[in-house]
Formats: structure tokens, sequence, C-alpha cells
């Protein structure tokens, strides 16, 4: 065997093989069932995540508990290809309002220290169904917000 | 001299289990193409194409609104939510998108987490599929939004198109 190929390959050509069959393996899992790739598209998270940055989706953040108040999760549209990037603000069974921006948490006020672009906005108190998150992006001047089924939401950033 | 004499067995059996795993993939192959599940999945492909293609002026637009409303059924209807009217048949579908061609020009339409469900029978089916509208912009790719469509497609003379969109509130 030649110097050349003994480096790429090492001494035993075989087991290489087998190893990195089994790490593409590993990797195809990973990837795809348990860390999900995603990349952030467009402002509505800033300053936590600007346009075009890199991070990961844990799968498995959720199998045994519930997403907890400040959690910044992906949820799912037609599939896991294309996700929304929002932060939990409201539990299920909360009564949650916005009053001038303020978020009210059953009439009580919610320190949000990760909020930078503040906007004044409104929005009619509502009562979180048993299954059911209240959802809304970081940068409150552009962002979505509203209420998600629980079956919507794939994992937890880990990043 | 010596004979290098494979052993009588070992050739049979690899040779047997490579005309299986071709088999094995040879009936998925075959399944796949057949499949009208894959016809719909074309279909949307080729719709998708046939928007993203670059806007003809004149005569070429006109042409082109016509290629497009091909795709759905003389009485299609859209919903595409709370603050929009509902578009009903493809007269008033194709007015609109004739209308609208140059905004539309500004961005390309991209379809992800196609899942097809056949209705019994085969002439009908459901496909739920996120619509992904990006900004059309040298040297980036900006997506200008997201949504979540449930379509129903029939088949008309040989060829699946689309008779209902409806537009699914994810944050409600």
């Amino acid at each position: 065997m030649s110097t050349a190929r003994r480096i790429i390959f090492g001494p035993n050509p075989r087991r290489t093989t087998v190893r990195i069959a089994v790490l593409a393996l590993v990797c195809i899992v990973v990837f795809g069932w348990v860390l999900l790739p995603v990349r952030a598209d467009g402002d509505s998270m800033l300053p936590t995540y600007a346009s075009g940055r890199l991070t990961l989706v844990n799968r498995m953040a959720y199998i045994r508990s519930s997403p907890r108040r400040g959690d910044i999760v992906a949820i799912r549209l037609a599939g896991p290809r294309v996700v929304y990037i929002k932060r939990v603000v409201g539990l299920p069974g909360e009564r949650l309002s916005v009053e001038d921006g303020q978020v009210l948490i059953d009439g009580s006020p919610l320190l949000e220290p990760y909020v930078r672009h503040q906007h004044e906005w409104n929005f009619e108190e509502v009562t979180l169904g048993a299954h059911e998150f209240f959802v809304v992006g970081d940068n409150r001047g552009t962002s979505t917000f509203g209420r998600v089924e629980a079956e919507r939401i794939l994992g937890r950033l880990v990043f | 001299m010596i004979w290098n004499i494979p052993h009588p067995i070992q050739p049979t059996r690899f040779a047997a289990v490579h005309i299986l795993v071709a088999g094995v993939f040879l009936c998925a192959a075959c399944s796949w193409w057949g499949d009208e599940r894959h016809a719909i999945r074309a279909r949307l492909d080729a719709f998708e194409e046939r928007v993203n293609a670059s806007a003809p002026e004149g005569i070429g637009s006109v042409t082109r609104t016509v290629e497009i409303g091909q795709y759905f059924t003389e009485d299609v209807s859209v919903d595409l939510g709370d603050g929009t009217a509902p578009i009903a048949g493809r007269e008033m579908l194709m007015g609109i998108a004739a209308r609208l061609q140059a905004r539309t020009s500004e961005f390309r339409l991209d379809f992800a987490d196609v899942n097809v469900q056949l209705a019994p029978g085969g002439e009908s089916a459901e496909v739920d599929l996120t619509a992904q509208f990006i900004r059309r912009a040298a040297g980036s790719r900006q997506s200008m939004d997201a949504r979540e469509f449930k379509l129903t497609m029939r088949r008309e003379e040989g060829e699946w198109r689309i008779a209902q969109v409806v537009a699914v509130e994810t944050l409600k």
C-alpha cells in the first residue's frame, strides 16, 4: 500500500470504511432526528438571533418536560424543514394580555430582559388552553405572535 | 501451475445477495415513480417552476398567466385567512395573478415539507405544505414569509389540478 493511501485509509482500509459508515449513520440520526440544524431568517428574534445565524434544535428537550417560560422554541409548519423561532411567554391555563407592549400574565407584568426592541402593542386577554402556549419573537416591532398547540413545538434551541 | 479456484458456494451467495438488493431497489423505484403521490409532487414542482420563471412583458405575460391558470380547476377556491377576501374560480384567480405580476416577480416561491394523502379512489388528494416566499436579491437569500397551506387536488383530464387552497393558522 502506498504511503498516501496508508495516510488516508490507515493500516486497515476495511475498518476505516466501517468507521466512516458508522460516523455517517450517527450524523444522519443525530442531525435528522435529535439535533435539527436551523438558520435564523429575518429579524423577528433580534437581538437574540440575527438573520443568518446557525443554531440547533434539541428535539428531545420536551420528551419528559414541557416548554418553560423564556424558552426559545422551534415551531413546525407543515414539517420540520421550515420552522418559526419564537420565545415562550405564556403557559397552558394562563390568562395573557399585552398593554402598550407590556406582557401581563394573570394580570401581573412579565419581566423580559431579553427584549431590546420594544414596541407599544396591545393584545386582548386570552386564556390559554390546556395544551396551548403563547409565543412571540424578541423583536416586538416586527415579530408575529400567537397561541400555538404543544404538538407543533419541535424542541428547544440549544444555543 | 496453481489454479485459484474460488469457493463453490461463496460467489453464488454473493451474487444472490446483490440480485436481492438490486431487486428491492428496483421495486422501490418502480413503486415510487408509479405512485400518484409522486405525480402530485412533480405537478407542484412544475407549478413552482412556472411561478418562478422570469415575468415576460406584453403578450408573454398573458400566456404565462394562462399557463399558471392551468394548474387550477375551473371552480378553485382560495382562502388566505383573516383580512383577505376569498377567491372563487379560476378566472378571478388569474385576474388577480395578472394584476400582481409585477409585485410577485420580486420574490421566489419555494415549497417545503410537501405531505400528500391520496383519497380513496385516487382521484383527489389532500396536500399539506409550507410555502416560503423568498426575496429575489443578488447574493442574498432572505425569506419574506413562510406559511402553511392545505390544498385539495383533483385529477381532471389526466392532470392533477389545485381545487382548493386554505391557509393554516400556525399561530392563532
